[in-house]
C-alpha cells in the first residue's frame, strides 16, 4: 500500500528519521518497498486488513513503543430535521451485518483544497471533486470505504442492501458497462440498483456538479461475497481490496462522522440529525492467553505483565487471563496468533537462537540418494544432465506421434506450451540435441518424474548423437553392469529421421534409451549413497542469443602443465570465448622429451551479434599468443 | 576421459541438502502431481486466498493440480512416518504464468520440516542461522522478519543483504527462505495433537539462490538446455 508520509506523521507523533521509521515498519512485519517523496510504499499482507490505512500503520507504530494509539475526538455539528426523515435503509441479505448513512443537505460540489489533493496524488490516489475526495481520503485516513450517492437521485428515497436476483445490465462509475450476477450484493433503491456493494458506485447516482443533497453510506460486507463479485467482474477498487481483507466494524460510525465532517468544512451544507442504521457491528472474539504455552513456544521467557502490556497496545482488552481482540483484527483467533504479536512487538532480534536437540542417528538415504548416484555415475561416464519442463505442447504431442488420450491434460494452461503432462523424457531430450545445432557430439541424460492415466513415475532417459560419441545402448550396458539390473528394464531405439525433421534435429541420428526407475530402484545395487558434493569455483560467462563458433586447437606443452591452467588461460583471453573443452591429452617423445599434446574445442560468441570467421580468427590468434608466452605452448598444424 | 557435467541445479540443491544432513534431516520426497487437500486445505490455505487464484495454479482435467510447492508433502509425510519427523522435500513445484527472465512455470523448493515435542521459534531461527552461515558465510548479514503464510503461525521471513552497497535502501536485502511454527491446525490434520506436539516448516528457493551464486540472469537457461549453459558448471 502507498501512504503518504506527511499523512502518517499526523497520526504517529515521532523524531524518528523517515529511514528509521521504514525499518521498524519492515520489522513488525510490512516491507518496506520503496520511498520517495511523501510516499512510502510496502507490502501489506493479506491477514493484515487493519494495517491499510494511515491510522492502522501509525497504531501499530505506536505499539513498537508500548502505547496505544487512540483515534482523535470528533466533534461534528448536526441541525434541522432527522436524517431517518429523508432516507430508510433495509437490508435484505446476509451478506451486510451492518449499514449506516448520514444526510448531508446543500453541498456546494468543487475541487478539493491543495493539501487534500497532494496527500491523495502521495497514496495513488486521483482527485475527483471534494465530495468524492473525502470519502477516498477518510478511507486513507481510517481504512474504512465509503461512498457518497447524490440524493436527488435516489428514487423513493429508500435504500435496499440486496442481492441480484437475475442477470442485470448496469454503468459504473468508471463508465463502463458491467453484467450484473445473480448473488452479487448490490445497494438498490426503490427501483434499479444504485451502487455494486462494497465495488463500486454506479453511474446513476453519481455526484456531480449539480448536487445539492447527498447520502453518504458506510458499512460492512461480507468478505467473501466481495472478493467472489469483485473477481467476477474483473474489478477490484480501493474499497473492494479492503473489505476483502476485513475493515474494523467498530470504526463505521467514527468514519461516516469524520466524513461528514470533513464536508462540511471543505463543501459546506448541513448535517441532518442522527444516522440512519441498520444491522449491528458483529461480536468480538475473545482468546484465552495461555502465558505457558506462549513462552513454551517462542523459547523465551515473557512475564506476564510484559505480554498484557503488548496485547494492550495493539488494542486488546485483558479480561481474566483472556485478551478481547479489537473490532479491527480479523486475525487473531487462537493463542499462537498472540505468540506472533508478542514476539514481533517484542523484538525479534531478542530472541536468542537455541540448537535443536540432535539426535544420534544417522539419516538414511532414500530414493533422493539413489537418483544421485546414478546422476553421478552417468555424468562419470561424460554424460551431460539436462532438465526440460514437465510439460508437452500440442506441437510436441504431434512430433512424437503421441496418443493425447493417454495424456494428463492441463485444464487452463497460460501458455500452449504447457497444455499437456510429458509421459516420456524422450521428447525434451530430443529438443534439447535441437537446440544445440553448433555441438557434433552430445550424450545427455535426464531424470524426471512422467506422468500418464496410470500415475506419476519416476523415469531416466539418456540420448546420444555424433560421429564420437557412443550409442545409448553401450551407455545402458555399463549402466547395467553397474547397479546390477537387466538391460531389458530398458526401452532402447534409434530415432527415425522422420521424427527427428519433426523435432528440428539436425543430426543424422539420435539413440535414446529410458527406463522406469520407480520400478528400477528396488532392484538396483548401489555402493556409496552418500551426497557427492564438491566445491569447485566456477565463474559463470552469460551466454549469447546469437550462435558460436567453434574452433579446435592442439598444443604441445611440457608435460607438467595443467590442462586446466591451459584451459583458464584460454577463457581469460576474452569474454568471447564462451567455453573450452579439452578433448585429447597425451604423452609421446615424438613431441620431444618430457612434452604433452592437449587439443581442445573452443566455442566463440558475441553477445550483440553472430561472429564472423575474421573475428573469431582474431581471438584464436590471441589465444595462440597468450599459450606461447604464458606455456611456451607450440601449436601443432591440424 | 571427459566429464559429463550435473546441472547447476543438481548441484546447489545437493549442497544445501548436505547441509540438512549434518543436522540429521531426512530426505523425503512427493508426487508432482496431487489433489487440493494435500496441497491447500490441509494445510490452512483458504478457499478466497490469493495463491488459489485459478491463474496461479495448473489444474488438470481431472480436478487435480500441479503442486505449488513441496508443502504439499508434510501432511503425507507425517501420515507416513509418524512423529517425531525430521525432514526435507526437495522437488519441482508448478506455476501457470507466462515466462519471462525472472518468471519461470517451473521451479525447485526445499521445504523443511522438523515436528517434534518443545520446538521454538528460537530452534527455527537457530536452524535458519546455521544454514545462512553455512552458505554465505560468518559474516553474512540478515534479518528476520514478521510474515504471513498460513500454514504458520508465527511466520518469518529471513532476508540476508546481497552486495556491498552501504546505502540505505530496502531493495539490497534478498528474501531468502520464507518460514514458520506449524499452524496447530495443520497439526491436527497430520493426525498430531497441537498440545503435544509442535514444529516449524521452512521454504527455501533453491533456483534463485543458486542464480545469484553464479550471477545467472535470465532464469529460462535453467531449463534451456543449452550445452553452452550447461557444460560451464
Amino acid at each position: 500500500m502507498k501512504y503518504s508520509i506527511s499523512l502518517l506523521k499526523e497520526f504517529y507523533k515521532t523524531d524518528k528519521s523517515i529511514d528509521e521509521i521504514a525499518d521498524l515498519i519492515t520489522s513488525l512485519g510490512s516491507e518496506v518497498e520503496s520511498i520517495k517523496d511523501d510516499t512510502l510504499e510496502t507490502e501489506v499482507t493479506p491477514n493484515r486488513g487493519d494495517l491499510l490505512s494511515h491510522f492502522g500503520l501509525a497504531r501499530d507504530l505506536a505499539a513498537a513503543n508500548l502505547k496505544k494509539l487512540d483515534k482523535p475526538r470528533l466533534k461534528l455539528k448536526e441541525e434541522g430535521e432527522k436524517a431517518t426523515n429523508q432516507v430508510s435503509v433495509e437490508i435484505k441479505s446476509d451478506l451486510c451485518p451492518f449499514y449506516l448513512a448520514r444526510v448531508i443537505k446543500g453541498v456546494k460540489v468543487g475541487p478539493s483544497p491543495a493539501w487534500m489533493c497532494e496527500k491523495l496524488i502521495a497514496c495513488g490516489a486521483k482527485p475527483i471533486n471534494n465530495i468524492v475526495d473525502v470519502t477516498n481520503y477518510v478511507m486513507l485516513e481510517f481504512g474504512q470505504p465509503l461512498h457518497a450517492f447524490d440524493a436527488g437521485k435516489i428514487e423513493g428515497g429508500q435504500i435496499f442492501v440486496r442481492e441480484v436476483e437475475k442477470n442485470e445490465e448496469v454503468v459504473t462509475l468508471d463508465d463502463q458497462p458491467r453484467e450484473l450476477l445473480p448473488k452479487m450484493l448490490v445497494i438498490s433503491d426503490s427501483k434499479r440498483p444504485i451502487a455494486i456493494a462494497g465495488v463500486m458506485g454506479l453511474k446513476n447516482s453519481e455526484v456531480d456538479d449539480s448536487t445539492v443533497d447527498i447520502v453518504l453510506e458506510a458499512a460492512v460486507f461480507d468478505r467473501k461475497s466481495i472478493r467472489k463479485t469483485s473477481k467476477l467482474l474483473g474489478l477490484v477498487t480501493a474499497a473492494s481490496y479492503r473489505f476483502e481483507r476485513g475493515v474494523d466494524d467498530g470504526g463505521v460510525e467514527y468514519a461516516l462522522d469524520r466524513a461528514a465532517q470533513l464536508i462540511l468544512e471543505i463543501a459546506g451544507g448541513k448535517v441532518l440529525q442522527g444516522a440512519v442504521k441498520a444491522g449491528k457491528a458483529s461480536q468480538q472474539i475473545e482468546i484465552g492467553i495461555e502465558y505457558e504455552k506462549i513462552n513454551r513456544l517462542v523459547g523465551q521467557n515473557f512475564s506476564k505483565e510484559k505480554v498484557d502490556k503488548i496485547l494492550q497496545s495493539l488494542g486488546c482488552k485483558i479480561e481474566s487471563g483472556k485478551a478481547i481482540v479489537p473490532s479491527w483484527r480479523h486475525d487473531l483467533e487462537v493463542w499462537q496468533d498472540l505468540v506472533e504479536e508478542i514476539a514481533r512487538i517484542n523484538g525479534l532480534e531478542k530472541i536468542k537462537p537455541e540448537p535443536l536437540k540432535r539426535s544420534s542417528k544417522k539419516p538414511k538415504a532414500s530414493n533422493f540418494h539413489k537418483k544421485e548416484a546414478i546422476k553421478d555415475f552417468l555424468a562419470g561416464l561424460g554424460l551431460d544432465e539436462v532438465l526440460n519442463y514437465s510439460f508437452l505442447s500440442q506441437d510436441d504431442v504431434v512430433a512424437a506421434k503421441i496418443d493425447a488420450k493417454n495424456l494428463v491434460e492441463v485444464a487452463n494452461p497460460v501458455q500452449e506450451e504447457n497444455r499437456y503432462l510429458r509421459n516420456s523424457l524422450i521428447p525434451g531430450l530430443l529438443k534439447s540435441i535441437a537446440r544445440n545445432p553448433s555441438f557434433d557430439d552430445i550424450e545427455i541424460f535426464e531424470i524426471g518424474n512422467v506422468f500418464s492415466a496410470e500415475g506419476e513415475r519416476t523415469n531416466l532417459a539418456i540420448a546420444t548423437s555424433g560421429k564420437s560419441t557412443r550409442k545409448a545402448s553401450a551407455i545402458v550396458k555399463e549402466f547395467c553392469r553397474e547397479f546390477g539390473i537387466l538391460e531389458d528394464e530398458f526401452k532402447i531405439y534409434e530415432i527415425d529421421r522422420d521424427e527427428l525433421e519433426r523435432f528440428k534435429v539436425k543430426k543424422p541420428s539420435v539413440s535414446v534409451a529410458e527406463v522406469d526407475l520407480s520400478n528400477a530402484l528396488l532392484k538396483m545395487k548401489f555402493k556409496n549413497l552418500s551426497l557427492n558434493v564438491s566445491e569447485r569455483d566456477i565463474k559463470y560467462r552469460p551466454i549469447s542469443k546469437f550462435p558460436p563458433v567453434k574452433r579446435d586447437l592442439a598444443f604441445v606443452v611440457d608435460r607438467d602443465v595443467s590442462a586446466l591452467d591451459i584451459k583458464n588461460s584460454i577463457l581469460d583471453v576474452s569474454p568471447m570465448v564462451i567455453l573450452a573443452e579439452l578433448f585429447d591429452e597425451f604423452s609421446s617423445d615424438r613431441f620431444g622429451v618430457g612434452k604433452k599434446n592437449v587439443a581442445y574445442h573452443i566455442w566463440l560468441e558475441s553477445p550483440s551479434k553472430t561472429l564472423s570467421d575474421s573475428e573469431a580468427d582474431e581471438q584464436i590468434k590471441k589465444i595462440i599468443l597468450k599459450l606461447e608466452e604464458k606455456f611456451g605452448a607450440k601449436l601443432r598444424d591440424s | 576421459m571427459k566429464n559429463g557435467h550435473l546441472h547447476p541445479s543438481t548441484t546447489f540443491l545437493r549442497e544445501l541438502i548436505k547441509i540438512f544432513e549434518e543436522l540429521g534431516f531426512e530426505v523425503y520426497e512427493g508426487p508432482e502431481v496431487d489433489d487440493e487437500w494435500h496441497n491447500f486445505d490441509a494445510l490452512n490455505v483458504p478457499d478466497d486466498h490469493p495463491a488459489r487464484d485459478e491463474q496461479d495454479t495448473f489444474w488438470l482435467k481431472d480436478g487435480r493440480l500441479l503442486r505449488t510447492h513441496t508443502s504439499n508433502c508434510q501432511v503425507r509425510a507425517v501420515k507416513d512416518k509418524g512423529a517425531p519427523l525430521h525432514i526435507v522435500i526437495p522437488g519441482r513445484c508448478f506455476r501457470n504464468e507466462a515466462t519471462d527472465q525472472s518468471h519461470e512455470t517451473t521451479f525447485y523448493q526445499l521445504e523443511g520440516l522438523y515436528i517434534d515435542k518443545n520446538v521454538t521459534v528460537a530452534n527455527l531461527f537457530w536452524v535458519l542461522e546455521y544454514t545462512i552461515k553455512k552458505l554465505y558465510g560468518k559474516n553474512v548479514e540478515y534479518r528476520f522478519r514478521p510474515h504471513h503464510y498460513p500454514f504458520v503461525e508465527p511466520g518469518y521471513d529471513i532476508d540476508i543483504k546481497m552486495g556491498s552497497s552501504t546505502e540505505r535502501n530496502s531493495k539490497e536485502w534478498m528474501e531468502l527462505v520464507g518460514s514458520g511454527m506449524v499452524h496447530p491446525k495443520v497439526l491436527r490434520n497430520m493426525g498430531l495433537d497441537p498440545e503435544v506436539w509442535s514444529g516449524f516448516a521452512f521454504g527455501f528457493g533453491p533456483d534463485r539462490m543458486m542464480m545469484k551464486k553464479y550471477k545467472i540472469q535470465d532464469i529460462r537457461q535453467l531449463f534451456g538446455n543449452d550445452l553452452r549453459f550447461l557444460r560451464q558448471f
